[in-house]
């Protein structure tokens, strides 16, 4: 890694600093053909028989950003590129494997994954959610109207969950979910769900919380909301930042990106995209505060 | 072939206001946060009471019919083919105590050992301090094991040789508070340890047919008179004592010792602190799928 000269300041403080964060998930593979397996000339069925071996899956891989307040940024990116596993970690739901995530504030989830008990009605649901967020009594009753209107349910409300359709569910987790009012907002794929006149009430919803929310990060396979509502566009591939900067430039270089991939042309996206990251500028977080790192500097 | 590499920017921020997401909170803290959610815990354990049974015809009736027949098959195995209760005075109040006093706590501890594997969905969507979810097992666990220990009370009146009501009775609610501090803090262990080795919910469940057999259930201490060692031993057993504390005072009409007392007690408040610290020290990996 050649390690440039200048020194880039923040001046004031950022919302949302992750540093060098990589996260690998060990999981169990059916097949694990190595090399030395295909040489070996072992039958198919001796092969199978070595059936489940333990793999690392390697999701994130040291990625780096600085946010500051009053950004929002879209994280775009391929199915399985690691969009929201880096969201999961930003909000700590899980922990990284390396790396660590620093905020100003607890950045909360946004998602239609909140998941509630099945056996117990809708209303009594929004009580535990809201309760599992650390409202008080006094805060819920306050709110639940509003939650049992943007969710749209009326009398099903009082039907158990596991009754409802899964868009119903999906209804009831997003309403619970944008009862609060958070500083730094995590929202993955929430726009997605629901039936059009939903989705209405979703969005206006959603324009409220982007308003009141210093810094936004929304994972969207939607690239014409992401160029909407962000003024930052984060694009990850496999675990690595290609691209961190202007959302309609990060657009273009994803679109031709993907249509290589669609025309065959593994090559050529391959060339784009060491390209990218061979312009990419990606930041190495110093602690200012942190005496022993300044003093090595000066 | 080289690999590109993106140009690293020493980037000086001021990280002072920030906080690292996830970060567990100092001891008291967490204490305190629990007390804030509160609410939460007697939420979640009175929606769980309500819709655990929910499944089966009988319903919640399951609460009090298992350890009825539970108690039944030991009775029968051990009262009536074994003998094992030879001695002991009214051997049948003996055994309803010992089957549905123990019930509770394999209940607690092995509810309790589930309590993040099994609510990981909600672990992953609100963001709680985890160890309310033990905490509203064990509120849950007591508040269903109220009509069994009700029922308790009503086999003891009425099943031959009949027991008289006395004050005394009353002792038995610091008993089971006793009880229900030890099931907690043994709880938060087991929660952490089967949060990463399932396998844990395997051993345990031996463990606790284990333990049960060694609290003497349908026989008495007695025998291990001539084995001084081996009945002090046993006596040091929190749940032995939970069980004689409770014929003391059901059955024999006397007041359970001092000594007693203290050994549950150091056992249940001993347990609680080591369990809540422990269940504490992993508290930022309870999210984490196995």
């Amino acid at each position: 890694m050649d390690v440039s000269s200048d020194l880039n300041f923040v001046e004031c403080s950022p919302a949302v600093v992750i540093d060098k964060v990589s996260m690998t998930y060990r999981t169990t593979s059916r097949r694990h053909d190595s090399l030395e397996q295909k040489r070996s000339k072992s039958s198919r069925f001796r092969r199978l028989q070595r059936q489940t071996t333990s793999v690392r899956v390697p999701a994130l891989k040291n990625i780096s950003l600085v946010v500051g307040h009053g950004e929002s940024v879209g994280v775009i990116g391929r199915n399985g590129s690691g969009k929201s596993t880096l969201l999961k970690i930003v909000c700590g739901q899980i922990p990284p494997t390396a790396g660590v995530v620093y905020a100003s504030a607890t950045p909360v989830m946004l998602g239609v994954n909140a998941a509630l008990l099945p056996a117990l009605s809708g209303d009594e649901n929004i009580i535990l959610g809201c309760l599992a967020m650390g409202m008080s009594h006094a805060e819920i009753d306050r709110k639940y109207d509003s939650i049992v209107d943007l969710s749209g349910l009326e009398s099903a409300i009082h039907m158990p969950m596991k009754s409802y359709s899964s868009g119903m569910a999906s209804r009831l987790r997003f309403s619970i979910a944008a009862s609060i009012d958070p500083e730094i907002l995590i929202i993955d794929e929430a726009l997605n769900t629901g039936d059009a006149q939903f989705k209405d009430r979703t969005l206006n919803r959603m324009h409220e919380l982007l308003d009141q929310a210093s810094t936004v990060f929304l994972v969207s396979h939607s690239l014409s909301t992401v160029t909407q509502l962000c003024n930052r566009v984060v694009w990850l591939d496999d675990g690595e930042l290609l691209f961190d900067g202007d959302p309609l430039d990060a657009v273009k270089a994803y679109r031709l990106f993907t249509q290589k991939f669609a025309a065959g042309d593994r090559i050529g996206a391959m060339k784009l995209r060491r390209r990218l990251i061979h312009d990419l500028e990606v930041a190495d977080v110093l602690n200012r505060n942190d005496k022993r790192k300044s003093r090595a500097l000066l | 072939m080289n690999v590109p590499q993106p140009t690293a920017v020493t980037t000086s921020v001021n990280l002072r206001r920030l906080k690292r997401v996830g970060a567990r909170p100092s001891f008291l803290d967490y204490l305190v946060s629990l007390w804030d959610y509160r609410h939460f815990i007697y939420y979640d354990a009175k929606a769980r009471v309500r819709t655990g049974n929910e499944q089966d015809k009988l319903g919640s009736a399951w609460l009090i019919l298992s350890p009825l027949l539970n108690g039944l098959m030991f009775y029968f195995v051990m009262g009536i083919l074994l003998h094992s209760g030879g001695k002991i005075k009214n051997f049948v109040a003996y055994l309803i105590i010992g089957v549905f006093l123990f019930q509770f706590t394999t209940r607690s501890i092995n509810a309790s050992s589930r309590a993040i594997s099994s609510n990981r969905n909600v672990i992953h969507a609100f963001k709680f301090p985890r160890a309310t979810l033990v905490i509203a097992t064990n509120v849950r666990e007591l508040l269903s094991n109220v009509p069994v220990i009700v029922t308790m009370l009503i086999l003891i009146i009425i099943l031959p040789p009949n027991e008289q009501i006395s004050m005394r009775w009353l002792l038995l609610i610091p008993i089971i508070g006793l009880q229900l501090i030890f099931n907690l803090g043994f709880g938060l262990i087991m929660a952490r340890l089967a949060a990463r080795f399932n396998d844990a919910n395997h051993i345990l469940s031996y463990g606790m047919r284990a333990w049960m057999y060694l609290s003497c259930m349908f026989f008495s201490i007695d025998r291990f008179a001539g084995m001084p060692v081996v009945k002090s031993i046993m006596e040091h057993n929190p749940l032995y004592q939970v069980l004689f504390m409770a014929r003391e005072t059901l059955i024999y009409n006397a007041t359970p010792s001092w000594r007693s007392w203290t050994i549950l007690a150091l056992w249940a408040f001993s347990m609680l602190a080591i369990g809540a610290i422990f269940f504490w020290k992993a508290e930022e990996s309870y999210g984490r799928e196995l």
